[in-house]
Parts: structure tokens; sequence; C-alpha cells
């Protein structure tokens, strides 16, 4: 993918030069771009002021950035700890049988991406899958394939 | 006038609940209500049974229907709105098939005190002036006619303590803060809850974000600072735009902002939005992120107080903590201190999730028992299961056993089990929960979520990660669990922060109450709990099956073959031992063994 | 004030680290993410001690504790040599590779645990003085990446930084020897970049890379380094010696 320059200096030119806002920035970007382009990172570095290996730093830490392009779809499996026991590892397992990609990983055809997270605060719902912000509760590995046919199909978009 | 209340909660969002109030809203403009009846549609926050969801009340009746759906709109505008009926079926039905009409009648909320959720629920959280008209800004009034050690008195008087964990009085960390003459001084909202089966901040800043903002103006005023901070967790996205739309209100309303309430006082209050990382959860971690570094924390041999952000005098309360703040100083110390035991005053919210009947948010004093919340409020466990154990306190918490059931639960009671009550997630835990495999769990989750900084939390918790996998999967040894309780002090004793100290605890706890399914796992190659694929097989009773398809069906590689009304059976070798046949047998025809690991 | 440690009577500050009070009275406390110019990082956490205070016993992490009060402080308690041993056997386990890491283990007596025996991989403890050192002396080419137990010390991206400037000051500081440092006649390798050596124009003597001295220079806003810091001493005596002529006593 080709990223404009200009569109990052108006990512970047919204915040004060300040080491404070580089996470609000990078978080930005990734709204943005779906990850952190590596000339989004070094356009930062320059703004700001800092060694690009503080930045890169934090990209790798904090969980909310990526350094890899997502998918078009972003599949959330909740693993919080009432997702777990309620057999969110099942889902996990399904997903993968299904589109052979594991946490972090985007299927070849950049379709579906799979993402384990925390706790999406809907515990009573357990387990809980969100698809682009569209939340499936009480999920089950029986409902799986025929969800994510809606989304190929393109019926979600 | 009539006020119907639909509550726009994360949980009840994720069932559907706006499609709910859309309708609501488009029905009553259109008004095809007997315009006899004056209706009003609200948004609200969360009702706490989220479980049965999306929840509608109708005030002043007072009558709460769940699981209601759009097509449910036209039937409660007609019967309840316009001629003062009920529709019977979607009232809540307890145990003994009555129906119930009001939310004070269910069990669910008949035991409970709110006082941190006093509006969540009832109001609109878009709505200052629904705020407003529930006394919201009048307890930051009242401090504006206070010396700032006559506020500092009041929240000492009332004996709270932080409700994120850790229990430090507050009133005598805003003392502190207060005593140090150097300025700036900030106050921050640690809103980046990341125990992973707990939503209690999630949902008070969703429901009533003011009460959050009115407790940090209050704080300021007794510090001496004129800046303010709320680091919300990076999933929260209802929980941002609320409190965003909240400050906009306060400040345009002049609540807020240069000149507050019109006493010459200043307070800015911005959001910071959390980066995904649970170990910022931890002071001075958070307090790096809002600087804009890596989420490390420091040693705090010097506190926050004295040195927090940019090395100024910080006061750091969670969510729940502030949300009690206006409580306390409108109603006095004293009042609030009323409610309680003697160490830990007033109430506690609770995400009770799990294996229990009921899920959802439950608010009730200190000191109410494990048996209370869990078999009172919570139902008992789903499907007559028996109740194993409740797992308080997430990744730095324990698992509690049965026989354990009747302690209060407080600041220090469970503390003393080796458990604690911590921020106030719940897991209800039932016979098919392993143990072992929980312990796990949290491990795992602890090994991603370790800033990575210090030894004994880093490395430790690899090499027990190493060790619980390896009991999971049949190889354990029976001197490992020797060597887990050694690492586990030596991680307890010297790690830097309260997430290593503390990441020892579920591992610690199942060791000390579920030595047994350890041994299962290491002597017999068995998970008692049908858990452990590695150690599990799966079969169906014959004389048990009334051959009903539900597990054929539920099997997602078609591993279950048989007839209708017949017995059906597992083929072992295409078994991926997933446990959905289990899950969907509604005979208990499903049961495990052992595997022969030869 | 006064403290005592291991019974011995110790002068100090209020708000002294104990690390500091103990190295000055001769006691040794073991420490891997301790420097002189980069202290109380309290990374590695095998300073740990056991601190009497008021009747009451902690243990704490003496390079980041500061004494506020007259306390007893005990380096070698049982309890402490039982935490110290399990830290520097999963050291151990972390940096099979480091003979520093190993002579600590024989030192201190690290407990020989089967599932912590060493197998061969990485020299690297984590202790994160190489960030520091980089950072602070140099430009800050190398910071931690990831976290939990995947974090590690890399350049951006993992490829040779353009920011690096060869200085060598990372593993100069390194207590485990696991930045590995290539030096030939007339370059030096590092974090997989190649750097040309700059020698002293009077004796020979390496004095840096090109680019570590245009960076000094750039800082300084002079000319860049000709000679090394004893060649450089001995013009400044002789152009002294040239203005003010032999000082005869």
């Amino acid at each position: 993918m080709q990223i404009a320059k200009e569109e990052i200096m108006e990512i970047l030119q919204a915040y004060p030069q300040e080491q404070r806002y580089s996470l609000a920035i990078l978080q930005d970007m990734q709204r943005k771009y779906n990850y952190i382009p590596r000339e989004g990172m070094e356009a930062l570095a320059e703004y700001l002021g800092c060694p690009l290996s503080s930045l890169y730093s934090m990209a790798t830490f904090y969980k909310a950035l990526s350094l890899k392009p997502k998918g078009e779809h972003i599949i959330k499996m909740c693993d919080g700890t009432a997702c777990h026991i309620r057999g969110s590892a099942r889902l996990r397992d399904g997903i993968t049988r299904l589109l052979g990609i594991d946490n972090g990983e985007t299927t070849p055809d950049g379709l579906f991406s799979l993402e384990l997270v925390n706790c999406l605060g809907s515990c009573a719902l357990a387990p809980v899958v969100v698809i682009d912000d569209t939340y499936y509760g009480k999920m089950t590995v029986e409902k799986l394939p025929g969800l994510l046919d809606t989304y190929r199909r393109g019926e979600n978009t | 006038m009539k006020t119907i209340r639909i509550c726009c909660g994360t949980g009840c969002l994720a069932n559907g609940s706006l499609l709910v109030a859309e309708e609501f809203e488009k029905k009553i403009s259109q008004a095809s209500v007997d315009a006899a009846v004056e209706c009003v549609a609200k948004r609200t926050g969360c009702h706490g049974l989220c479980e049965d969801g999306p929840i509608v009340t109708i005030m002043p009746d007072n009558i709460c229907y769940y699981h209601v759906r759009p097509k449910d709109v036209d039937e409660i505008l007609e019967k309840t709105i316009a001629n003062d009926t009920p529709v019977e079926r979607l009232l809540y039905q307890n145990e003994q098939g009555v129906k119930i009409m009001s939310q004070r009648e269910n069990p669910f909320y008949a035991h409970q005190t709110k006082i941190a959720l006093r509006n969540v629920g009832t109001i609109s959280p878009d709505s200052l002036e629904d705020y407003l008209a529930a006394d919201g800004y009048k307890a930051l009034k009242k401090a504006l006619t206070m010396s700032p050690e006559e506020i500092l008195t009041e929240m000492e008087r009332s004996g709270l303590r932080g409700r994120g964990g850790a229990g430090f009085p507050t009133g005598r960390k805003w003392r502190t803060a207060a005593g140090y003459d150097v300025f700036p001084k900030y106050v921050v909202c640690n809103g980046d809850e990341g125990d992973p089966g707990a939503f209690m901040d999630g949902s008070i800043l969703e429901g009533d974000p003011h009460s959050v903002l009115e407790g940090m103006a209050i704080c300021a005023l007794a510090i001496g600072a004129e800046e303010g901070f709320l680091y919300i967790r990076d999933e929260y996205v209802h929980a941002r735009r609320s409190i965003k739309e909240a400050i906009r209100q306060a400040e345009a309303a002049g609540i807020l902002g240069d000149n507050i309430m019109g006493s010459g006082k200043k307070l800015h209050l911005s959001i910071v939005r959390g980066g995904g990382a649970f170990v910022c959860g931890e002071s001075t971690a958070l307090m790096a992120s809002i600087e804009g570094r890596v989420g490390e924390p420091r040693a705090k041999y010097i506190r926050s107080v004295q040195k927090g952000l940019w090395d100024h005098p910080t006061v750091l309360n969670n969510v729940e903590t502030l949300a009690n703040v206006p409580y306390i100083i409108l109603h006095g110390g004293a009042s609030y201190a009323a409610v309680g035991t003697g160490g830990s005053k007033g109430t506690k919210v609770f995400a009770m999730v799990g294996k229990v009947k009921r899920t959802g948010l439950v608010e009730v004093p200190m000191g109410a028992t494990l048996r209370e919340l869990i078999f009172d409020i919570g139902g008992g466990i789903r499907n007559g299961r028996p109740f194993k154990a409740v797992q308080t306190g997430g990744p730095s918490g324990g698992c509690i056993p049965e026989s354990m059931l009747d302690l209060p639960v407080d600041f220090d009671t469970l503390k003393k089990y080796g458990a604690m009550m911590g921020s106030g997630g719940m897991i209800v835990m039932d016979d098919r929960s392993c143990m072992v495999e929980v312990a796990r769990y949290y491990v795992q989750f602890l090994c991603g979520e370790s800033c990575g900084k210090c030894t004994p939390c880093r490395e430790g918790l690899k090499q027990m990660l190493a060790i619980l996998t390896d009991i999971c999967e049949g190889r354990g040894r029976i001197e490992d669990l020797d060597l887990l309780e050694a690492l586990g002090e030596t991680m307890q004793e010297a790690s830097l922060c309260a997430l290593g100290k503390s990441a020892p605890n579920p591992v610690l706890t199942t060791l000390k109450y579920f030595r047994g399914e350890y041994e299962a796992h290491i002597l017999e190659h068995r998970c008692p709990a049908g858990v452990c694929t590695k150690l599990t097989s799966f079969a169906i009773d014959p004389d048990k099956c009334r051959g009903c398809t539900a597990c054929a069906r539920a099997c997602p590689v078609n591993a279950v073959a048989g007839t209708a009304r017949h017995p059906h059976a597992i083929d072992a070798a295409l078994c991926i031992r997933c446990g959905s046949c289990r899950e969907a047998c509604r005979f208990d025809a499903v049961y495990t063994e052992g595997r022969d690991l030869s | 004030m006064k403290i005592t440690i291991n019974q011995i009577p110790c002068e100090c500050e209020r708000g002294e680290s104990i690390l500091q009070i103990a190295r000055r009275n001769g006691i040794e406390i073991p420490t891997l993410c301790w420097h002189d110019g980069f202290p109380g990082q309290g990374a590695c956490r095998l300073c740990i001690v056991e601190v009497i205070e008021g009747g009451r016993a902690k243990i704490v992490v003496s390079c980041v504790y500061p004494v506020e009060r007259e306390c007893e402080v005990l380096t070698e308690s049982e309890k402490v040599r039982r935490q110290r041993g399990m830290i520097l056997a999963l050291l151990r386990k972390k940096a099979p590779d480091s003979p520093e890491i190993q002579a600590l283990c024989e030192r201190y007596h690290a407990p020989e645990i089967e599932r912590f025996l060493p197998e061969t991989g990485s020299r690297c403890v984590m202790c994160g003085l190489c960030v520091k050192a980089c950072g602070e002396l140099s430009v800050g080419a190398i910071a931690t990446v990831n976290r939990g137990v995947e974090k590690e010390i890399a350049t951006p991206y993992h490829e040779p930084s353009s920011a690096c400037v060869g200085c060598g000051s990372c593993a100069y500081v390194c207590p485990a020897g696991a930045i590995p440092v290539q030096e030939m006649e007339d370059v030096r390798i590092i974090w997989g970049k190649t750097f040309s050596l700059v020698h002293c124009q009077d004796c020979g003597r390496v004095i840096g890379t090109a680019e570590e001295l245009a960076a000094a220079a750039k800082k300084s806003g002079q000319e860049p380094d000709t000679l090394c810091a004893d060649c450089r001493k001995k013009m400044i005596a002789l152009s002294f010696r040239h203005t003010y002529g032999e000082i005869h006593r």
C-alpha cells in the first residue's frame, strides 16, 4: 500500500510535538491504516525528535497497535475468564479449523484476521465473538461456519 | 408522564438493545401511542442482569421486562404505556414459576445496596439534566463551600478504600498529596479495568460518567490540582464516548473548566486511551503510559502521591472509588461508614460471571458472604450442576472452594486465605471447570501481559507456564508441585510490582485447595473435570442416552454417530475432545474418562 | 544517620539506597542491572536484602530502596539466599551461555533444579543496561521490543539501525557478555552493522568509529577527533608549554 506523506502529516499535526502524545498518535495511525506503517513510525520519530527505537518499543508493547496489516474483517475472540470457562478455547480451535489461522494471523486471501482479546466486558453473554464491532454472544462451534459465511458473502459489510 | 428506560450497557447492546431503543423512539415520535399518555424513551447504562438483556423498565410503574425484542415494542406501548397492563411473557419468572413485576422484587436485585451504581441504569448517561436531577454535582457545590481540610476529614471519616484492589485508604492518599507544596498536581482516574471477567468500571463510565467527573473534581479541590486525566481501556469504546460527551457537557455548563461553578477554581480533564496492556492498571505503569512511554512500572518505595506524573504529586483513583466520592461528600462520611464491616466500609460492585445462573453486575455491602452473592443473588449454578470454586480478584486473586463460601467478602478476609477481593471480578465455576487448567489459563494470560522488566515475574511466569502445560498434557511430575510453590514464593517476594507479586496466587490457591486435582493429572493422567484434552476421552452412556441427536448436531467434526431415538456413540479416532457434545446433552449421558497416554 | 548491614554499623544519608551504602562500606551485594552510571533500575532483583524496621522484616530491592529511618539490613539471610538462588536459577535458564551468570550461580549457590538445567541459548538477562547506555550516552538505537516473556532487546524492525553509530557502549556495560562485537583491523561489526574504525593520527590506536566521532562532533559543535585521549592530552600539554614556557620549580 502506498501511503501519502501528507496523510501521515495530517495525523501528526493534530497533536503538539510532545512525547506524551506518542501513544495517541500511534493509535490514530492504527485506526486509519489498520496497522502502523513504517513510514508513519519514521515520520513520527522525526516529528517528536525521539529515537525510532522508542516508538518501535511502544508499538510492540501495546497490543492495540500492530505492525502487520490486518484482514478486511477482524474476528476478536474473547478469551476472558468468563468466556474461557464457557468454552472459548473450543471456538478458537473451531476458527483455526475453519480458516487455518491462529491468534494474530490473517487468512491468505486477506479476508479475516483472528485476534484473541482478554475481556470485552460482556461476560454475561460468554463466550463472545466480535467481528468488526458486532457482538455475537453465546457463540457455539456449531454456529461458526454459518456466521463466517455471511461475511464471506459480504452480507455484513 | 411515563419513562421507558432501555438498557444500553455493553451487555445489552451486544444483545441488540439499540434496535429496541430505536424502535421505541420511532414509535413514540410517530405518536402511535395514545396521545393521552405522555411518555419518553431513555437510553440508560447497565441494569446489571446482563444475562437476561435487553432490559426495559417502565417508570413510575416500575415494571421490568427482559429479553425484549423490537417486535415487542408495539405490545409494550399498547398494553403497559397506554393501558397500565403488564406484558406477562416479558416479565421475570422466579424459580417457583411466579412472574415478577418490579425490579426490586427480583431476587437478583432484592439483596443489593446501590451507592456506586446509584444512577447506573436509571439515568441517561448522555443527559446532564438527568444527572443534575439525581442530585448530581450537588456534592461538588457543597465541596466548594468546604475547606480542603474539611473535605479530607469527611473522606477519612467515610473509611473509603481504593476499589481497584489494593484497598489503600482514599482519604489518606488525598491527604498525603495535599501535603506536598509542589505544583502542578494531578488527579488521575484509573479506568484501565483489565481483569478478565470484570466490567464494573466500564459500566460506571458508560452509565454514570458525571459521577466519576464529580469525584475527580472534588479530589482536585482537596489536593489543589487543576489538571486531570482519565485513562480508559482501549476496548471500552462506549465508555470513552460517554466520558468524552460528559466532559464536554460539564465544561459547557461551567461545572468544569476554567471557572468551576463560578468559584474561580480550575479543572481541566482529558481522556487518555489505553494501549491494550493489562499492566497499565498498575499505577506507575499507567503514568508511564500517559507520559507517552512503554508501560513499565517502577519501584514504589517513593509513592506516586509524592512523585507521580512527570514527577509531580498525583492522586490516582479507580473509577468505582471516584463514583463513591460525591455520595460521601453529599451525605457525610459517617453515613457511608455505616454500611459495610469494621475494616471495609461501604459497598462493593462485583461482576459475577461464569457458571452462575444469573450473571451480571451486583453491588452489595462489604462483608456479604460469597454464598449470599452466588446463591441468593446469582441463583446458584446453571443447569443444576454442583458448585466447585469461585475465582475472585482476577489474575491476582485466588480460587476459593466450597468450604469457604461463608467467608465475608471484604479487603482483609480473603487475603488471609491466599485469595483477594480484588477489583470485583467473580468467576463461578462448576465441576466441569478444571482447576489446573484455570491456573494455567491465568499464568498464560500473565505471560503475555507482564511488562517483562523484572526477572521473577518474567522468567518465573515462563517456567510456571511450562510446568502447568506439562501437567495438563500428562507430562507432569509430582515434584513439580513443590517447585511451583517455591517459584511462587520468589515471585511474591521479589517481583517489582503488584502484578508480579500476585501473579502466583491462582496457582498457589488451586494447589492449596485442589491439590488432589493436580495429583490426578500427574499420577493418574486423568483430568477429573474432563477439560484437559490430552487427558480426556469422551463417551456416551447408552443407558442415559435418549437419542435426541443434540450431541451429533453440536459436534464440529461429525464424530458422533447414531440414529434418532437410539443411543449414540462417539468415534474416538475422529473426536477432537472439544466437549461440545457434553455441553449439548440434556440427559447427562456424555461422560469423560482418562486416556491411555501410551 | 546510622544503619547496620550484617551487624556492621554504616553511616549514611537519608534517602540513599541500601546498595550504595553497602558498596561504600565494602559489603558485597550481587547485582546485574546496576551500573554506577545508570543506577536504580530495579530490574534483575538479585540485590534483594532483608530489612528489619521497627521489628518487622521485609524483603526489599536494595538498589532502589531508600533508607528513611534506622534499620537493620541482612544481605545473606536464609530467606534472601533462597529467593536469590531461585532468581539465579531462572537467569541461568534464560542465559545458559553466559559464563558470568554461571559464575554467579556458583558463588551464590543457586539450586540445581532439574527443570531449570541450562540448555544452550542466549546470554541476555534483560537487565536493560544496554538500552540505558545507548539512550543516555549515545543515540537510542536499541530498545526493548515486545513485552512479557517475549520481551527482548533489539533495533527497530530487527534491522541494522540507521541511528546506531557503533560506539559499543551497550556491549561495554553488558554484565553477561551478551552483545557480540567483532573488531577487525579497520572495521567493527555490532548489531548487524559494519563501521569503519578511525585510528589516532599519532599513535595509531583505535579511537572509535567514524560515525561515533561525527556524532560526538555534531553534539559539541567541533571538528571530529583525530587523536586518542592520551595523544590529545599530550598535544594540549605541548601547546601549553609553547605558550607559557617550561615551569621551573
